[in-house]
């Protein structure tokens, strides 16, 4: 019984479908939602109002996504500098490419936001993997050092962007999403998915077994920058201007995110799909309770009381699954 | 043995960095070394020392607290806004000690009891308790603390004839016994057990969801003590006075030794984290750099002290 489980799981994760086993409550809130929002507001989650809608809660989605990868790779990986991270891509897109640069080309924008979501990852990675300092400090440093140098370039929210870079928050705000998705599932066709995962559940295992253990929790770190460059680039096309406190406040509302979709702490366990749906469920929650015209105090309340409940139910069906294997194997 | 000697090698360390940096600002900076800025120090080190005590138990024991700036903030405005309704203070030190302990344990208990990661738990139950007490005093918090409190956190006051106010010979009281906790008595062995390996405490007849219960209480006790302390240094409730406590705690517990993974570590080490913090944060801002600039700078600081001396080790070492 356990190892069809086991192996439903993961023949489910090769077709992309395997996030309904893994990704605990998180789907199923994830209807009940919807369909309360559906329900509430009509218009606003009309298939006309799809694109606006994406993009207002693309942010999030890929502060939760990025946050994933360094968090798979198990021994507190952990990246909390994704929300500076975003908010410092923000600012470099807007001051030095578009104003002091004057370039509005897509084809050096959208390179030069991942680029430096790269280099802040590679930063990160080499902190915490190879120098190995505790991944939350390290990449506590990371996010001070990234708040204090965005607030040093930019003290005040300014700048505009191109209108093609506002449309990716509007009509084709599904193309930035889709293509953080799509290099996802290349990763996960690669060898190096299966190694991550496999240095996330036991690293000492992995290691034993001759995978290069800190140079895949490097590449993780390097990843989760790379998709903090694109959630950078998201958040720079739904607010049109560089803003130097809408970034850093993604952080932990993400790392959230993570964890309702499913994704263990622990590492080794969960995907980016699971991820998103926790985003997407916070974002429902935050839209519904705003419609619903509830004071922000209500809205802090119920947000940390489905967190909780969330992760408390997946934890018991865990148990359960868990303790049903147990009972196999004996 | 060798575990002690380590802990006291990496808190010794931390001591001699916090003594280096105040030695440098000294020279460096006009009236750094006087009377009043060095008392100032002493009494924001203590204060962030006494909101680490949770911190660092709790990662010894293997787990991590998002939930004490969420618990200092409810300790401020709760205490603050009873003692104005009239109440008589103990009983308002002993409403909210006794609430904060209570979300601790459910902090504790959810997380050890299931399996969940206490960052998300923590973070989690710290949500909902700040926008509980938000949504109670609507978001304006009123109230202020005694003057014994405020003297007892007072930069100019003084203690039993010393020259520094109540909160410093008091923080070296609790941090002789937090000490003596962990190194004397049977909790302390199995702070240490459960941290190490968790497998083997249980097999060794700990529990240790009793263990992440009570450890999680004492430190929402400690944070709201601090909450409460808080309220008279600042002389008015703010549910966000915590907020630079969250990864400040954090912080001084790793720069004073301890391991976030757990089994490893002792408090008089936070201490010298908590002082080095203080220093350098002086410090900067002694320089007279621009906020943005002294984040920036604590930043790379913390990089390079914790690369110095507090690495883990690597994987290979460990098979």
């Amino acid at each position: 019984m356990s190892g069809t489980t086991t192996s439903n799981a993961k023949s489910g994760k090769r077709l992309g479908t395997g996030f309904l086993l893994y990704a605990g409550f998180a789907p199923l809130l994830f209807v009940i939602l919807l369909v309360i929002n559906i329900y509430l507001n009509p218009a606003r989650f009309s298939p006309a109002a799809w694109g606006t809608l994406i993009g207002l809660a693309a942010p999030l989605i890929g502060a939760a996504i990025a946050s994933t990868p360094a968090i798979l790779g198990g021994r507190g990986g952990i990246d909390i500098s994704v929300g500076p991270l975003m908010g410092f891509v923000n600012a470099v897109v807007v001051l030095v490419f578009i104003q002091m640069l004057g370039i509005t080309s897509p084809f050096i924008i959208v390179p030069a936001a991942l680029l430096t979501g790269l280099a802040g990852g590679v930063v990160n990675g080499f902190l915490a993997a190879v120098l190995r300092i505790q991944p939350i400090v390290a990449t506590l440093g990371t996010y001070l050092v990234l708040l204090g140098v965005t607030l040093t370039i930019l003290p005040s929210p300014s700048g505009t962007v191109p209108p093609w870079l506002t449309q990716l928050a509007g009509t084709w705000a599904i193309l930035p999403l889709g293509g953080v998705l799509l290099a996802w599932w290349l990763i996960c066709r690669l060898p190096y998915h299966g190694q991550l995962m496999a240095v996330g559940s036991d690293d000492r295992a992995a290691y034993t077994a001759g995978i290069p253990v800190t140079k895949v929790r490097f590449l993780s770190f390097a990843i989760t920058g790379v998709f903090a460059g694109a959630a950078g680039l998201m958040l720079t096309a739904l607010i049109g201007s560089a803003d130097p406190a809408v970034g850093p406040t993604y952080t932990l509302i993400a790392i959230s995110a993570v964890a309702l979709g499913g994704v263990s702490l622990a590492g080794g366990r969960g995907g980016v799909i699971g991820a998103a749906i926790g985003a997407i469920d916070i974002f429902l929650l935050q839209s519904a309770l705003t419609y619903l015209n509830v004071s922000t105090f209500i809205l802090q309340i119920s947000y940390g009381a489905i967190l909780v409940i969330a992760i408390m139910l997946t934890a018991v069906q865990e148990r359960l699954i868990g303790s049903g294997r147990a009972g196999a194997s004996k | 043995m060798n575990r002690l000697t380590t802990d006291q090698q990496r808190a010794l360390g931390a001591l001699l960095i916090a003594l280096a940096l105040h030695l440098f600002g000294t020279v460096m900076i006009e009236g750094y070394g006087s009377a009043f800025s060095l008392r100032a120090m002493l009494v924001l080190a203590s204060l962030l020392a006494l909101a680490s005590v949770g911190q660092t138990l709790v990662i010894i024991l293997g787990g991590i607290d998002m939930s004490i700036p969420f618990v200092i903030g409810f300790a401020n405005v709760i205490a603050a806004q009873l003692y104005g309704d009239g109440m008589s203070f103990w009983l308002v030190c002993l409403i909210v000690l006794s609430l904060a302990t209570l979300i601790g344990a459910l902090n504790g208990t959810i997380s050890g009891g299931l399996g969940i990661h206490p960052l998300i738990v923590t973070l989690g139950i710290g949500t909902i308790i700040q926008g509980a007490v938000l949504l109670w005093t609507a978001g304006f918090p009123s109230g202020s603390a005694p003057p014994a409190i405020s003297d007892f956190v007072s930069i100019g006051g003084s203690a039993m004839g010393l020259p520094v106010p109540g909160i410093v010979p008091s923080l070296v009281v609790v941090a002789i016994a937090i000490t003596l906790l962990l190194a004397r008595t049977p909790y302390g062995r199995r702070v240490y057990a459960v941290g190490s390996n968790q497998r083997a405490a249980v097999l060794a007849l700990i529990s240790p969801l009793g263990m992440w219960t009570l450890t999680f209480a004492i430190s929402a006790f400690f944070a709201a003590v601090t909450g409460i302390l808080l309220l008279g240094f600042t002389g008015s409730a703010y549910a966000e006075v915590g907020q630079p406590y969250l990864f400040q705690t954090i912080a001084a517990v790793v720069i004073g030794g301890t391991a976030l993974v757990g089994g490893r570590g002792s408090f008089l080490g936070t201490v010298a984290g908590a002082l080095v913090l203080t220093e350098l944060n002086t410090l900067l801002i002694g320089f007279g750099l621009k906020p943005s600039v002294v984040q920036a700078a604590l930043g790379l600081v913390i990089i390079l002290l914790v690369s110095l001396y507090a690495r883990d080790p690597h994987v290979r070492t460990r098979i």
